[in-house]
Formats: structure tokens, C-alpha cells, sequence
């Protein structure tokens, strides 16, 4: 499929036409069929959301269960699912997700592109995303959802079912599900990539590119290679639950530790995954509402790729209560103190970005000082987790769960929230509202606090993870109980978010090219952007280039704004403007759909491949799966009707 | 505010010395774009056999019952259906060199010869799987025997989806859809080809010729 | 539409994508090559290699028993190491094609030996 992709076909002969070629840009068919980045990036973003909102809604579930001892909201079996669930989906329907949204939307604008350099695969690695979180929804009308926890640890999510483990087909949607998301994120890594490194406008160095394009080239390294290592372990998985084989089950050989290897060498980079679109993003806002460049470029970008690769190095700290022997526990324990070297630096380059600038408070940087602090606790409660006797101690224990939410709630979501206020004038050429945003940001803040930082204590008690009551003589109550209400000013708080982006959508301040001031050149074209990005591809000078077209230093250093600068200069007004020449964009498809519609029925039938119909999944899911490859490959990415 | 911005550097290009070709779109590193995507996938696919491997050779000679390795390989089969795939990288690169040159007749053949060498190979890899199950090693029979089976039966469906990759490119082909400037097309499959051929000279190796405990 | 209608038909066509500057064609060469492919005979000759190699191979495994495997065994690792790069560079032709790829590709294969020989040691295959 990669080969056909996106190469300009340049055949005489004209294709046999199967489906009509799309043509719409408007209404609701051009959503199924654009391959146009932006909408696919507002696409993966709403959809995002509304995982979102089904993953707070289990998170609500769950804190209203463990509000007090002896909850009875959910039977211990529903626990296990919601659980399960919510964190399933937080990871790959949310973080993922929301990450790849931005990085759909902003990369190519960042870097002076028309389009991703696949288009076609743009639209199928969305369209696996939303087939991937329906099937992993659909599990719960069919037979009860995932219930072995996001991690899948083997072998209760690996023994078969007949043998009276997990009940329900649970592991099963599971595997197939993170599978078929696997591909999309896949298919989404390999386009950051090669439009990153392909497809940047005439002097777009390397060393000029925003560091959330940065960020997202090494989020997009880190997808490629863990996603293979996390597929074979659920075929493994899947194999021993519905084909007898034995890879981790003890009884019969097998290694379970094979498979929590297997599944942190997957997971560990994952977290560097999902925080690392986080860093770019702050490292956007934090420059533009402190009106200084990012202190220490260089430092920032080498950082996130020494994140990048330490991150592949620190996986066995998962494991340390598993008997790994000393020499193992200590070179992990080491490795992952060292992780947070690059990372303190890039803490620091924020803060003295922000020292001495003019700084504006806007929601948007409210959000990105509130990563800083919160992530920088997360962080240090990692390392902290990191010291072995402590680990052992507080290993699957709410401190656990009060750490990598504060990494991942207070770290990620805080950037992606920043990230949201930040770019939506660009995206739909309104303002958010300041004043609701602000309520937003404090309700979130308080929230977020009230929620985690109980559990950190909780954790030092004794609570253990994933229990789905407590006894009332153990004293949990009513540290449990703040953060049940902490975790419902979350919820409203992020109701004012939506309320806010509904309402400013249609009624917000019309933002104009550059309502922030702002320093890349996403800002230099109009908001929204046309659907050619730029009438004429921008010629980059330097590092924040529309910045230097707008501000220069007088001998003293202090910043001077040119006469006609900004959106006046020259070159923006013509970028800006409309094209005076031919831009043959992509037209759009039926067939990534087709595609990944093709994939639903072959899922559904591995889960229900015992049952005599299966076999009518399997040849329909087929016969589609083909046809849209086909149709696919066949097809020229720019229909010659388009040239008129 | 002493320093607000270093100044901009004198203008350095990001284009390349030269580009992808003449009849592609120039890019920054003068390659197209899909042969970076082919070899990026390449690489995530290492991993991908990486992990099979791995579990193939932890559980080597674990928790044995039923026949052991030695009992049922057959080296000489093996090695003559290793033979003919690593002739079938041949008879690839030599269809590309002909559509390079524009020979479409040698262009057809040689891609018909490299699905026909494949198909043999997977053939092969059916009458081995079906002469196992035969001497009592069925997928969940032992360890050995799972992880076996998983290994080569990915491998194979790598290779099953090459030959219907070399097919659809030969139909082109026929139909003259597929001429001297689509040489990449041919690249990039037998990027893909070459690829499941070096997994299958180190699968070869590590489970059929290093000696078992 | 895709198409952008636009004031200016002057015919200046600019394709989705083309964002660096006009570059000089490459004669006869596919995109990323810096150097020419072998010729067929070429590729022949470097079959006959690799039958040989395999030959060796397979006379090696009836060697065992009669050889200590602390000699068979990385002389076929060497083996297959050699056909692997034999095919790599040659077939594949990361010889002549810009470094880019064979960076891309070895980033894979060494990330797996690499990560992989960690697990299978913590889990005390060698020992």
C-alpha cells in the first residue's frame, strides 16, 4: 500500500472509475472523504475530545466508587472494566490522538508545507483511529469490555477462557483493538516523518524548525519502533487465549516476564510518546506570551532527543519487584535517574524563557505554567520511584497512579489544553473566551490538585491500585473523598472548556492572521488557513521567522518594530494573499475510508472466530479491504478533473 | 532584556544538491517521499520480527514434549526452499534493472518469475507446516513448536502479501500501465521483497541451523 | 474541488507539497541514488556469492557434532550477517543510495539486536 500511496500517477490511461471521485469540500460527505490535513487534524482532535469525555466519565465512575469505604456504585467485575477502560483509553484515544491532531494540523503549517506528504494514508491512519475506538467501545454491548487493566499483564489476560480466568471477551477486543489502533498511529508516524523531513519550505533548516515539530519528528521515531513490539505481544496474547498456545503461560513453559518485557519495551517509550507533543507545545506558548525566544534552542531540541533515546533504556523500572536480580535493577534504576537530566534541562530553558520577558497571562500560557509545575512534581516523583527501595515499597500503590497522572493530567493534558487555547484562532479564526478559559484553568488547577495529591498520600498508606473497595477501619476514607470531589471540578471544568470552544465557535472574537503576536509562520497566513496553506510557499531567513519580519534590536538590544512589519512585509502579504497561480491540492478519496472499513469486519471476526459466521467477516472484510486498496492505489492523488 | 534574539543567520537553502528526479515534486533531502516511508517501515518491521525471534529463541528447548526440533526439520528441504527465495532477490532486481532500461518484456518476466519463486517458497512453507502436524507438532503442541510456527507463519504472510504485490505490478504491466518512469514503483517492491528475504536468511540461521540444546 | 481557481492561468503549475527549491534532474538515476546500480551481470555474480555462502551454511549444520558449537555457531552467525549485507547493500542498494536510508534502517536493526539481547539476558538465556 505504501508503495502506491501518494506517488503522482502519471498514467495516460485513464483509471476504471468504481466510486464517483469525491469532489465535495463542504457538508458532511467532505468529512468523510477530505485528505485535506487541517480538517483530518480537526477531525483527530473532536474525536479526541469525545473520547475524552467517555474516559472522564469511567474516571468520574471510579472516584464515585472508592468516595467511601465499601463502595457499591460498581460490581467488582464493572470496575474492572471501567478501569480498564479509562485507562485504554486516556492512552491511545486521548493522549495519542490529541498529539497526532496537532501535529496533523500545525506540522506541515509550521514548516511551510501545502499538505502531510501522504494525504491519502493521513486519512486512513484517522479513519483506523475512530474503527480501532469503535471497536473497542462495541465490546461493551458485546460480551463485557477489556477488564485485565490497560497493561494486559499475562497471564490473567493470556489464559484461555474455558480455563476460568478473566470472563468475557474482554483481552480479547483488547488485543485486536490496540492492534488496529497500532496501525494508525503507524501510518501516522511514517507521514510526520517523511513531512518533516521531505516537505520543508526553501530554507527550513533542520535547526530552524519550531520545537513542537521537533518534538513531534521524535514522538513520531518512538511510534515507529514500539509499535511493532506491542503487536507481537498481543498476538501472543490472543494466541494463547484462542489457539492453545502457551508464550506466557507459566503452567505450560511459559514466560510472563517475556511479556511484561515486551509490553514496557512498548510502554516506556509510550509515555515519552504521549509527553513529548506536551514539551513542544509549551515550548510554542511560553516564547510568544514572553515575547523572548525560547531560551536555548539547541539545548531544548537535543534534550527531547535524548529523551528520545534514553526513553527506549529505562523499561525494566516497571519491573523491579519481579525479581530482575541486582545488576538489572540497578543499571534501570540508573538509566532512569539519568532520563531526567535532559529533562531538567528543558524545565529550566522554559523557566528562563520566561525570566525577564514581558509575560502575558494568557489561558494559553496559564496552561503551559501550569505543565511546569505539575509535570516538574511528576517528575520528581518519578525519580524518586526511581530509588529502588522505594519502588518496592510504593510499587502498585496509589503513589503509582498519583505519578504518572501527574505526569501525564498535570504534564500532557495541561499542554494540550494550552495547545487548544493557543491555536484555535488559527484553526477556526475566533478567540476562545479569555474570561471562561481562565475559570477553566483554576477549576482545573484546584481539581487536578484536590484529585492527586491525595492519592499520593493514599499511596504512602498503603492503598493498593485497582482495588475496587476499601475497608473502613484502614482510614482511606476521607483522603479518598477530596479527591472524588477533585475529580468532579475536573469535569466541570472541562465542561466550561467545551461550552467555551461551542460558543466561541460561532461567537468568539474574530481573531484576524496573528492575534498573539506570534513567532512561527502558522501566524503568517489567514485564519483559518486557505486550503493551499500558503498562496506562495514562504522563504525562511531564520529561527522564529515571522517574528524577525516584524521586530528587530536597536543598539541596545531592545526590541524596534519594523515600519511595515508583521502581516505588512512583502513577503507575508504574499502569503497571505490569494494565489496567482495554479496549486493542485490532493483531491479527496473515498478509499482510505473503504480501507479501514475493511479492517472493522476482519477484527470483529478474530474476536468471534469460534462462531460458524465468522468466516462471512473474514470474506467481507477481505473483499472491502481489498477493493479500497485497489480503488487506492489505482486512483491518481490529484483527480485529472481537477485540472481544469 | 540584554539578549532578545540572535541575528538571522546568513540564508542557507534547505534544498538538496540535487533532487528526487525529473518527474517528481524537488524535496528537502532530494529523495521522494515514498521510498523514505518504504524504509522507515522497514525498519519498524525489524522490530516487529525482533520480537518473534526473541521469544523463539527463549523458549528454545523449554518445557519440551512432543518431537523435538531435530526430529522433524528436514535441512535439505529447508535449505532448498531458502535457496529459491534468495533467488527470487535475484530475478527482483533484475526486473528492475529491465524497467530501468525499459525493457518491458524482461520487465514482465522477470516479475512473474519472482511471484513464481515466492509462491514456491511459501508452497514450501505449507507442505513443511502440514509434514509437522503430520509427526504430532501442532501450533499449541509446546513452546517450540508455537513460537515456530508464529515466526514463519508471519514471515510467510509477508511473503504471500509480496506476491500479490509483484502480481498486481505484472498486471500493470501487461496492460502497459507500468513504463520505464515507474521505476519506482518496482524500487519499492523490491525494497519490501528484499526485505522479507534478509529476515528469512536470519530466521534460517538462528531456528534451523544453530544447533538445539 | 480541490483546485484552487485562481486569478493568474499563466501556467505555472505548482504541485501540493513542492516546497524546496528547483533542483537539477538526476540522469538515469531513481530518486535518492547517488551512484548508478550494478549491471545484471552484476547481480548475478553476487547471486552466485550468496549460493555459495548458503552452502557453506548447510555444509556447516553437518559439521555439527563433529565441530564444537563454540565454532559453528558464530561462524554461522557470520554467515548470515554476510548474506544480510551482501543483499542490504547490493540488492537493496544502500551502497549507492544516499545514507539516509541505510541510517533509517540500521537505526532498526541495531535498536533490536540491541534491545532485544537485553531482554533475553535479563531473562537469563545466555547464562
Amino acid at each position: 500500500m505504501t508503495t502506491v500511496a501518494d506517488a503522482p500517477t502519471q498514467t495516460p490511461v485513464r483509471p476504471p472509475v468504481i466510486l464517483r471521485r469525491p469532489k465535495e469540500t463542504t457538508g458532511v460527505w467532505s468529512w468523510f472523504t477530505t485528505v485535506d490535513h487541517k480538517k483530518i487534524g480537526i477531525m483527530y482532535g473532536v474525536t479526541a475530545l469525545v473520547f475524552f469525555c467517555l474516559g472522564g466519565i469511567e474516571a468520574l465512575l471510579i472516584r464515585l466508587q472508592l468516595a467511601g469505604p465499601n463502595g457499591t456504585v460498581l460490581t467488582a467485575s464493572q470496575y474492572n472494566q471501567i478501569f480498564t477502560m479509562h485507562g485504554t483509553t486516556m492512552v491511545f484515544l486521548l493522549g495519542m490522538p490529541l498529539s497526532i491532531a496537532f501535529a496533523n494540523y500545525f506540522v506541515p503549517l509550521m514548516i511551510g508545507a501545502r499538505d502531510v506528504a501522504f494525504p491519502r494514508l493521513n486519512a486512513f491512519g484517522y479513519w483506523m483511529f475512530v474503527t480501532g475506538g469503535v471497536f473497542l467501545y462495541s465490546s461493551f454491548l458485546l460480551g463485557g469490555a477489556p477488564n485485565g487493566g490497560w497493561f494486559g499483564y499475562t497471564p490473567l489476560t493470556s489464559t484461555p477462557l474455558g480455563l476460568g480466568a478473566l470472563p468475557g471477551r474482554g483481552p480479547d477486543f483488547w488485543a485486536v483493538g490496540i492492534v488496529m489502533l497500532g496501525i494508525g498511529s503507524t501510518t501516522a508516524a511514517i507521514n510526520v516523518i517523511v513531512t518533516t523531513l521531505n516537505m520543508r519550505a526553501p530554507g527550513m533548516t533542520l535547526m530552524r524548525m519550531p520545537v513542537f515539530v521537533w518534538m513531534m519528528l521524535v514522538t513520531a521515531f518512538l511510534t515507529l519502533f514500539a509499535m511493532p513490539i506491542i503487536t507481537v505481544a498481543l498476538i501472543m496474547v490472543f494466541f494463547d487465549r484462542n489457539f492453545g498456545t502457551s508464550f506466557f503461560l507459566p503452567a505450560k513453559g511459559g514466560d510472563p516476564l517475556l511479556y511484561q518485557n515486551l509490553f514496557w519495551l512498548f510502554g516506556h517509550p509510550e509515555v515519552y510518546i504521549l509527553i513529548l507533543p506536551g514539551m513542544g507545545i509549551v515550548s510554542e506558548i511560553l516564547p510568544v506570551f514572553s515575547r523572548k525566544p525560547l531560551f536555548g534552542y539547541p539545548v531544548v531540541v537535543f534534550s527531547g532527543i535524548a529523551i528520545g533515546f534514553l526513553g527506549w533504556g529505562v523499561w525494566a523500572h516497571h519491573m523491579f519487584t519481579t525479581g530482575l536480580g541486582p545488576v538489572a535493577v540497578s543499571a534501570f534504576s540508573l538509566s532512569t535517574m539519568l532520563i531526567a537530566i535532559p529533562t531538567g534541562v528543558k524545565i529550566f530553558n522554559w523557566l528562563a524563557t520566561v525570566y525577564k520577558g514581558s509575560v502575558r497571562l494568557t489561558t494559553a500560557m496559564l496552561f503551559a505554567l501550569g505543565f511546569i509545575a505539575q509535570f516538574t512534581i511528576g517528575g520528581l516523583s518519578g525519580v524518586s520511584l526511581a530509588v529502588v527501595p522505594a519502588d518496592t515499597q510504593q510499587h502498585d500503590s496509589y503513589f503509582v497512579v498519583s505519578h504518572f497522572h501527574y505526569v501525564l493530567f498535570g504534564g500532557l493534558v495541561f499542554g494540550l489544553f494550552g495547545g487548544l487555547y493557543y491555536w484555535f484562532p488559527k484553526v477556526f479564526g475566533r478567540m476562545l473566551d479569555e474570561k471562561l478559559g481562565k475559570w477553566n484553568f483554576w477549576l482545573m488547577v484546584i481539581g487536578f490538585n484536590l484529585t492527586f495529591f491525595p492519592m499520593m498520600l493514599l499511596g504512602i498508606y498503603g492503598m493498593p491500585r485497582r482495588v475496587y473497595r476499601y475497608d473502613a477501619g484502614l482510614g482511606w476514607g476521607s483522603l479518598n473523598l477530596v479527591a472524588t470531589i477533585g475529580s468532579f471540578i475536573i469535569a466541570v471544568s472541562v465542561l466550561l472548556f467545551i461550552i467555551n470552544a461551542v460558543v466561541s465557535r460561532k461567537r468568539g472574537v474574530i481573531a484576524g492572521n496573528d492575534p498573539w503576536d506570534g513567532r512561527t509562520i502558522e501566524w503568517s497566513t489567514s485564519s483559518p488557513p486557505p486550503e493551499y496553506n500558503f498562496a506562495e510557499i514562504p522563504e525562511i531567513q531564520a529561527r522564529d521567522d515571522l517574528w524577525h519580519t516584524k521586530y528587530t534590536e536597536d543598539d541596545d538590544g531592545v526590541l524596534v518594530p519594523l515600519p511595515s512589519g508583521g502581516v505588512d512585509t512583502p513577503a507575508a502579504t504574499r502569503a497571505a494573499a490569494a494565489p496567482t497561480h495554479r496549486i493542485h491540492m490532493p483531491s479527496p478519496s473515498f478509499y482510505p475510508l473503504v480501507a479501514a472499513l475493511g479492517i472493522l469486519p476482519l477484527a470483529y471476526a478474530a474476536v468471534f472466530h469460534s462462531y460458524s459466521w465468522a468466516f462471512l467477516l473474514v470474506a467481507g472484510g477481505a473483499i472491502i479491504l481489498a477493493f479500497g486498496i485497489y480503488a487506492w492505489a489505482i486512483e491518481p492523488a490529484t483527480a485529472a478533473e481537477a485540472d481544469h | 532584556m540584554a539578549t532578545i534574539e540572535q541575528a538571522p543567520p546568513p540564508q542557507v537553502p534547505a534544498g538538496p544538491s540535487h533532487g528526487p528526479g525529473p518527474d517528481h515534486p524537488p524535496t528537502s533531502t532530494g529523495t521522494t517521499n515514498v521510498k523514505l516511508a518504504i524504509w522507515l517501515f522497514l525498519a519498524s518491521d525489524c522490530l516487529f520480527f525482533g520480537a518473534f525471534i526473541s521469544a523463539y529463541l527463549l523458549y528454545r528447548g523449554r518445557a519440551q514434549t512432543g518431537p523435538t526440533p531435530a526430529k522433524v526439520y528436514s535441512i535439505p528441504f529447508t535449505s532448498v526452499s531458502s535457496f529459491v527465495l534468495l533467488m527470487s532477490s535475484l530475478t527482483m532486481v533484475l526486473a528492475l534493472a529491465a524497467i530501468q532500461r525499459g525493457d518491458l518484456r524482461r520487465l514482465r518476466i522477470w516479475l512473474l518469475s519472482t511471484a513464481l519463486l515466492g509462491s514456491v517458497f511459501v508452497g514450501g512453507q505449507i507442505f513443511e507446516f502440514t509434514e509437522f502436524s503430520r509427526k504430532g507438532l501442532g501450533l499449541s503442541t509446546n513452546l517450540f513448536s508455537s513460537t515456530f510456527f508464529v515466526l514463519t507463519g508471519f514471515h510467510g504472510a509477508h511473503v504471500t502479501i509480496g506476491i500479490i504485490w509483484l502480481l498486481s505490478l505484472w498486471a500493470l504491466a501487461t496492460q502497459g500501465r507500468l513504463t520505464q518512469k515507474d521505476a519506482e514503483k518496482v524500487e519499492i517492491a523490491a525494497l519490501y521483497w528484499h526485505f522479507v528475504d534478509v529476515v528469512w536468511i536470519v530466521i534460517f540461521t538462528l531456528v534451523y541451523l544453530i544447533p538445539t540444546k | 474541488m480541490s483546485d484552487i481557481t485562481l486569478r493568474d492561468d499563466s501556467g505555472a503549475t505548482e504541485v501540493a507539497g513542492q516546497t524546496a527549491t528547483a533542483l537539477e534532474p538526476s540522469a538515469g538515476l531513481l530518486p535518492g541514488e547517488l551512484r548508478p546500480h550494478p549491471s545484471p551481470l552484476r547481480y548475478v555474480l553476487i547471486a552466485v556469492v550468496l549460493c555459495v555462502i548458503t552452502a557453506a551454511e548447510v555444509s556447516l549444520y553437518y559439521l555439527e557434532g563433529s565441530l564444537a558449537d563454540a565454532v559453528i555457531i558464530p561462524l554461522l552467525l557470520v554467515f548470515a550477517a554476510l548474506k544480510f549485507g551482501i543483499v542490504a547493500s547490493w540488492y537493496m542498494h544502500l551502497r549507492t543510495d544516499k545514507p539516509i536510508f541505510a541510517r533509517f534502517f540500521v537505526l532498526g536493526i541495531a535498536g533490536a539486536i540491541l534491545l532485544f539481547g537485553i531482554v533475553l539476558s535479563s531473562l537469563q538465556i545466555f547464562s
